[in-house]
């Protein structure tokens, strides 16, 4: 497995303030690494780091070989970013702002840029000013598309997911998943939100107070990705193990009193409403938290993260 | 290379995408009119009476300013007399007021680009942090800091230049259309270093273009420095027109001292060593002017470079 970026013992002290204490980790070729924290963990201080925006106290970061430090240009050609808020400029449309990144690098072709928009999504709102996208949605995809102009092999995203609605994430996710396996492209995702990168991530590395707890593999034992566990309390269950098989081609088992099955999380409001209508009473529906929840919950504490 | 022109090319479109910038134009070409129709309506009528009978009416006319300054004891109007005796002596009919004095006397304006060219030097670094942050994005290419900053301090220049221009043509358009022109390239006489001299007006629009773009390049470089430094427009802006106004009178208080000559606007006019002006302190020369510049430009470039190159860019 190849490495895309290595961090080795990175420190960054502000002032008197040590806020990054010696991070080692490393980020494989064609995956999604999943950089997850509560507030002020040190997540952007880190992402600011790997692109050069901000000098390295002690330690160093290779991407692709190539020290960010000692070797900027051939290590930042390989990535692209955003850094919190992908602000561009409100005066300009979407498309001149696309340009204008285009000109910082050689080779990106109209036809490139045009590309990009469409995987972003973005065709109906280029020519109009950034200033009046919108402040969630659009925001995030010019973002992105900026970000991929020049077909990065890492792409570093802070906070995607950040003020956009599930719809917005459920797409992200699609197409940072798309990236990885069909460019393999290695993306870097921030949150401090385990629920909103769980599902798009390979891995996970959780950081608490500048230091690394622990990485997660998330795609272990789970072979579908985008599903999640659900308890079922309902009165008659064999009605409703052979409704879920009959019209949602779902295979449910019967466990102690409940029925549970694996689905995407949109399905729910279906099946519910497909239960009620068949007359099956539903008492209780519940979610299994993931393991990783758990230790999640475990290592950062409940009332610190959101 | 390529690169280098390409991020010229990026920040010119940035500035020419904002009203802010197309304003500064429309202000100035408003001046200019206005200053053609002040000239038209109430200046310089008197020149272009001059008839068939000029040279009458240049004798009578300097007898009486000879009169009106031997009742004031004062030598206010030696350069008028020196200058009416000069076309009586080579037979040369004064010419009305044209386009081309309009443009000359235009060459003040320039003060005016000073000011434009302040405010956008103060912005060129700054903006990019005020705007949430555009600098992150710009400084994740692979293009060097050093690289980045030059190109937005040429773009600076560039932008005066244009503006220079820009004034130039706009004063040489309006001045045709309220005055006319007296031929392609015609000759003034003005008092020069060695008493009067002869010369051509397009020579001289230069040189005064010329001088004042020495003050301009100065006070940009010093207000690029400064919002480099404090990555705020305002303090710039307010810091570098308040030394543009009041440089020259601080100048004159202390041209007593010696070491005067040192301070950036000692030097700045160099307009003290040619025509008819005398330097602020004597023992200073058109080579000591330019080299204190020199160095004081390679300052402000060097202290940009090093706020610029090397440090974080931190949350905002
Ligand atoms: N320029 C700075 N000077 C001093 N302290 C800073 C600076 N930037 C960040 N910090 C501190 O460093 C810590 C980490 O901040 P950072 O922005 O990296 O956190 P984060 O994990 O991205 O948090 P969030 O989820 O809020 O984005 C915080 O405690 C913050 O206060
Ligand atoms: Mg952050």
């Amino acid at each position: 497995m190849n490495i895309a970026m290595e961090l080795q013992n990175v420190h960054k002290t502000i002032g008197q303030k040590e806020i990054i204490k010696g991070l080692n980790f490393s980020i494989r070729s064609g995956e999604v690494f999943g950089f997850l924290g509560p507030n002020g963990a040190g997540k952007t201080t880190t992402i600011r780091m790997m692109v050069g925006l901000m000098n390295i106290t002690k330690g160093d970061i290779k991407i692709n070989g190539s020290s960010i430090k000692d070797d900027f240009k051939e290590a930042i050609q390989h990535v692209g970013a955003i850094v919190e808020n992908p602000e561009m400029y409100p005066f300009m449309s979407g498309w001149k702002n696309l340009k204008h990144y285009a000109r910082m690098i050689p080779g990106i072709t109209d036809n490139r840029i045009k590309e990009v928009i469409t995987l972003v999504g973005l065709e109906k709102a280029i020519h109009e000013k950034v200033g009046r996208y919108s402040l969630g949605g659009m925001r995030q995809r010019i973002g992105i598309a900026q970000a991929l102009l020049h077909s990065p092999s890492i792409l570093i995203l802070d906070e995607p997911t950040n003020g956009l609605d599930p719809a917005g994430i459920r797409e992200i996710r699609h197409y940072i998943r798309n990236l990885a396996k069909k460019e393999n492209v290695s993306v870097i995702v921030s949150s401090h939100l385990l629920t909103e990168i769980e599902l798009m991530c390979d891995r996970i590395g959780i950081i608490k107070n500048g230091e690394l707890v622990t990485v997660e593999d998330v795609r272990d034992n789970q072979e579908n990705d985008q599903h999640i566990t659900v308890k079922l309390e309902v009165d008659d269950k064999m009605a409703a193990i052979t409704l879920l098989k009959d019209q949602f081609d779902i295979e449910a088992k019967e466990v102690q009193s409940n029925v549970t099955f694996k689905i995407e999380k949109d399905q729910i409001p279906l099946i519910v409403k497909q239960l009620v209508q068949e007359n099956i009473a539903v008492f209780e529906v519940a979610l299994e938290r993931s393991s990783l929840e758990d230790k999640f919950f475990e290592l950062i504490g409940e009332n610190t993260i959101a | 290379m390529l690169n280098f022109f390409s991020l010229i090319k990026n920040e010119q479109i940035k500035l020419y995408s904002r009203f802010a910038t197309w304003s500064m134009y429309i202000i100035m070409a408003a001046i200019i009119l206005i200053a053609a129709l002040i000239v038209f309506i109430f200046g310089e009528v008197d020149q272009q009476q001059y008839g068939d009978d000029w040279q009458t009416q240049l004798a009578t006319e300097t007898k009486d300013l000879k009169d009106s300054q031997e009742e004031m004891e004062f030598m206010a109007f030696d350069s008028e007399i020196a200058k009416n005796e000069y076309y009586l002596e080579n037979d040369i009919k004064p010419q009305p007021y044209d386009t081309w004095q309009f443009t000359l006397e235009n060459a003040g304006l320039s003060m005016l680009i000073s000011l434009f060219t302040i405010i956008i030097a103060a912005g060129i670094i700054s903006n990019e942090f005020r705007w949430g942050g555009t600098i992150k994005l710009l400084l994740i290419r692979p293009i060097s800091r050093t690289k980045i900053l030059f190109s937005k301090f040429v773009s600076v220049l560039l932008f005066s230049l244009t503006m220079l221009i820009a004034l130039f043509v706009t004063s040489l358009l309006v001045g045709l259309i309220f005055f006319g022109v007296n031929g392609v390239n015609p000759n003034i006489v003005q008092m020069g270093s060695d008493g009067i001299e002869e010369v051509s007006i397009l020579i001289e629009i230069l040189t005064q273009y010329g001088l004042n773009v020495v003050t301009l390049i100065m006070m940009a470089t010093f207000a690029f420095m400064i919002s480099t430094l404090f990555r705020s427009s305002a303090m710039a802006i307010g810091l570098a027109i308040f030394l543009m106004f009041t440089g020259n009178t601080i100048i004159g208080f202390l041209a007593d001292y010696e070491w005067t000559k040192y301070i950036l606007f000692a030097n700045t006019n160099l307009g003290q060593y040619f025509g008819s002006g005398s330097p602020i302190i004597e023992s200073m020369t058109l080579g000591f002017s330019v080299a204190v510049l020199i160095v004081y430009f390679v300052i402000f470039i060097l202290v940009s470079w090093l706020s610029f190159a090397k440090r974080d860019i931190a949350g905002h």
